[in-house]
């Protein structure tokens, strides 16, 4: 037998198990980074709260809420195929608590009877109009209403179906007052929300141009009349694990980002902006599957190179609990949620690749952007990548067993350990789950989260991410509600939280 | 390279942690649920005598004042927040009731010295019991506090300052709206607001600040008040003001005053090479004016290239009434002139549904 190919084999099996070696101390390390990331997010979040938990007894919200000052808002809400629930979602707007708003629902050319719904509930009569298109949209509204009699702050846009971007830059040139909020039609606010979200424009109204709010998860909480009347975390394993990772990367990530000027998302489910602000940079970008986080780019992107009248300007997360969305609660609909928030993301950063690491862009350019890239983007790549590469390490004796071993069980330890920072942090600032059990159910949620739904939600993201880069034709997934009123529906989870 | 007894440590560590925040977790929780019924436990049988002092006679609050004011640390820590809270509830009689209580308690006292205390929070706290027991003798301290470290501290003591509606504390308000430590001008405009006409004369020396911001505040806060004296110096800062945003609010302000005096200013306003932001605020006052004789000069409008400014005097036409309304139906009817026909249109059936969307689109910075 001829020994130069036995050696070449040997070699190439050498460099390969150094290869598999490397691989998988680096997709460990990388586990370690992106947690200690999100522990520093944390632990930045932590002080901010700790501030505004210490202040909330005298932050003003009474006198806000009956002060002729406060400035007026325009709720925006698109609604595609909503007849089940528009009526009470429209009625839980009007109630909240806010000295003066209007809602304008967009209804973006609905065959099920959204329009009729509203027509019957609030005496709807068709005007003439005029909309101005201080944003470009593509369906032209077809038709106005509004309600007989005059008293109740509603307008209804018809128009033809261009997407929730385009029902909302619809929305933006219907409105009247100088700041907007957008909701999904499906969103339960907390009575005092507005108040909440509306607070930094009145603290800060030279620089504050968006605030973002808390979405909570619905699922499993009790509703009554169209408001969450106790918070409860849901029954089932997918629901347990969705409230652990929107408190560790929605509410408590992305206070930290507010708190060091590079928040980078605001949830499409309730957002208040300026209006002003909106229009500079054209309104939403219909082509963007991740249109609400898109917008929030643009903003920072658009304000860094023009300036604010030369000024500072802020985007600010508003940390108190106030708006509450119903979660998938099924894999194959948390699958197509999740594929489409890693799509928009993707196309996100592909789109505004040039502010990525550019210090013109300061703390957006080099610090959240980069973080979104490598921590964001790449997670799922790294994710199972190592879901086969540690396992041939071990296979091929490349890595020793009861070292790795040891390494996983550290980093998913860590990564727990993180998530019940997330939930000790809940509990000391706002403590909104009412029973023993729904903190112990938020503990399983900790595990569930860190072994097994995360490796789960990596595929889709991956598909996710491979839909943007060859450019899949959008699909926004049909909507099943059943309204408002009930403790649990079945829903696509449609909006960013 | 990272040996295998440093990871079996770090993961120890690591367990140790997990196990002491699950813990912690508990136990906030735990010691929450106990103060919490603590409170209540303590707090109920004063409650009762709280609720029969606001309802008492003037013979008999004293007695019941004494009794509620002696309680133990303890129990008045678990029953001020009610008494807070009623605070801003009731008036009369059981609101001197509940002031006296704070006073005999030493609630008030030990507020004016928590003016001065280290902690932010105590400050904003202190700032806000002294706004609601109106206690004027605190409005020196808590002008002092307007040039707090934090920002919300200075917020609360604007918001007491506003509930005492002392007019001295006028000039410092204002002062605020300026400088290192500020506060923003709608809590200052709402706090000098709700002083009524007692503030007018300190706010009207704030029309001559050479900060602007002062001056918009100043002007705000007259028109909102009703300070019809005050047209004159509105007109003026209207016509011959150097910054923008300080002519809109004197635009708004002559509308919501209503004097015959704003007329010829405003209707100069909404005149082409004015600036459109200035034009629409115009239009709209001149149709919260009410004055027919602005009625051609709001037609003309209704064909302007910039749709808000048309719409706007679309809607300020149909405040005129009846001579607004012929203008509005003979610009319908106009079949030269699309924009303006559909503008008016478009107002004349938000009328007819009694919908009509007076307010006015102007986006002002200040």
């Amino acid at each position: 037998m001829n020994a130069a190919p036995v050696e070449m084999w040997d070699g190439l099996l050498g460099t390969l198990h150094g290869l598999i070696a490397v691989s998988d101390t680096a997709i460990i390390l990388y586990f370690l980074a992106i947690n200690t990331g999100y522990l520093v997010l944390i632990l930045l979040a932590l002080g901010e709260l700790v501030r505004r938990v210490r202040r909330a007894p005298f932050a003003g919200y009474e006198d806000a809420a009956t002060s002729p000052f406060t400035p007026p808002i325009s709720v925006i809400m698109p609604a595609y195929n909503e007849a089940a629930g528009i009526t009470e979602a429209v009625r839980a707007m009007l109630l909240l608590h806010y000295p003066v708003l209007e809602v304008i629902v967009v209804d973006d050319g609905s065959t099920d009877g959204t329009l009729e719904a509203l027509t019957d509930a609030f005496g709807l009569a068709e005007v003439d109009h005029v909309v101005t298109e201080d944003v470009p949209v593509r369906g032209k509204v077809t038709s106005l209403h509004l309600p007989r009699g005059g008293p109740i702050p509603v307008v209804v846009a018809r128009k033809a179906n261009g997407g929730k971007a385009d029902a909302l830059n619809v929305g933006i040139n219907l409105a009247r007052y100088p700041l907007v909020c957008m909701v999904d039609a499906d969103s339960i606010l907390d009575s005092q929300a507005l108040l909440a979200v509306a607070k930094p424009f009145g603290d800060d109204p030279l620089r504050v141009v968006a605030t973002g709010g808390v979405v909570g998860i619905a699922n499993g909480c009790t509703i009554e009349a169209g408001r969450v009347a106790e918070v409860h975390v849901p029954p089932d394993l997918l629901g347990r694990a969705q409230v652990v990772e929107y408190l560790r990367g929605f509410f408590l990530g992305r206070t930290g980002w507010s708190k060091i000027g590079g928040l980078l998302i605001i949830a499409g489910a309730f957002g208040l902006f300026r209006r002003d602000a909106v229009v500079a940079v054209g309104g939403m970008d219909p082509d963007c599957i991740g249109e609400d986080a898109e917008l929030v780019v643009r903003l920072h992107r658009h304000l860094r190179e023009q300036g604010l009248g030369h000024r500072d300007y802020r985007i600010v997360f508003v940390t108190e609990p106030i708006s509450w969305s119903e979660a998938p609660s099924s894999l194959r609909v948390l699958g197509r949620q999740r594929r489409r928030w890693q799509r928009g993301l993707t196309e996100i950063l592909l789109k505004h690749r040039r502010l990525i690491g550019n210090p013109r862009y300061g703390r957006v350019g080099l610090t959240a952007l980069p973080f979104y890239v490598l921590f964001e983007l790449m997670a799922p790549l790294v994710e199972l990548a190592g879901l086969v590469l540690v396992p041939l390490g071990v296979l091929l004796g490349a890595v020793d067993t009861d070292f790795l071993l040891r390494f996983l069980l550290a980093a998913y330890a860590y990564a727990m350990v993180v998530s019940l920072v997330s939930v000790a942090v809940e509990e000391y600032a706002y403590h909104r789950f009412s029973r023993w059990r729904d903190v112990w159910g938020a503990f399983v949620g900790v595990v569930v989260e860190n072994l097994g739904y995360r490796q789960f939600t990596a595929w889709w993201r991956l598909r996710g991410m491979w839909d943007a880069l060859r450019g899949a034709p959008r699909v926004w997934g049909a909507m099943s509600r059943s309204g408002f009123g009930t403790t649990r529906r079945e829903t696509e989870g449609g909006g960013r939280a | 390279m990272i040996s295998l007894g440093l990871v079996t440590q770090a993961l120890l560590y690591l367990m140790t942690v997990g196990l002491v925040l699950s813990l912690l977790i508990t136990g906030i929780r735990g010691v929450r649920g106990y103060r919490r019924r603590r409170r209540r436990r303590l707090a109920a049988p004063v409650r009762g005598l709280l609720l029969e002092l606001l309802c008492a006679q003037d013979d008999d609050q004293e007695a019941l004042i004494d009794r509620i004011a002696h309680t133990d640390k303890k129990t008045w820590a678990a029953l001020e927040p009610t008494v807070a809270a009623m605070l801003g509830k009731v008036s009369g009689r059981a609101r001197t009731a509940l002031v006296r209580l704070y006073e005999r308690h030493g609630s008030l006292a030990q507020a004016v010295a928590d003016l001065r205390s280290r902690s932010a929070p105590r400050r904003g706290r202190a700032a806000q019991v002294l706004g609601r027991l109106q206690y004027r003798r605190a409005a020196p301290a808590l002008c002092r506090l307007l040039d707090d470290r934090d920002h919300e501290v200075r917020m609360a003591a604007a918001r007491a300052l506003g509930r005492l509606a002392d007019p001295l504390a006028v000039p410092h308000l204002l002062d605020s709206l300026h400088g290192a430590r500020t506060v923003p001008p709608t809590t200052i405009t709402a706090a000098v607001a709700s002083m009524g006409r007692e503030a007018w004369s300190p706010v009207a020396a704030g029309l001559g600040d050479p900060a602007p911001l002062v001056r918009a505040v100043a002007i705000e806060v007259l028109g909102v008040t009703g300070a019809i004296a005050r047209t004159p110096e509105l007109v003026h800062v209207l016509r011959a003001d150097p910054d923008l945003e300080v002519r809109i609010r004197a635009a708004r302000a002559l509308g919501r005053l209503g004097m015959p005096e704003g007329l010829e200013p405003l209707l100069a306003a909404i005149r082409p090479g004015q600036p459109v932001a200035l034009r629409i605020v115009a239009a709209g006052a001149l149709g919260r004016l009410g004055a027919v004789a602005a009625t051609r000069a709001l037609t003309e409008l209704l064909g302007d290239d910039r749709p808000h400014l048309a719409a706007t005097a679309a809607r300020a036409l149909l405040r005129l009434g009846p001579a607004g309304e012929t203008a509005l139906r003979e610009a319908a009817d106009d079949r030269s002139d699309g924009g303006a026909a559909a503008q008016a249109r478009a107002a004349l059936a938000e009328a007819a549904v009694g919908g009509t969307r007076y307010d006015v689109l102007a986006e002002v910075a200040l």
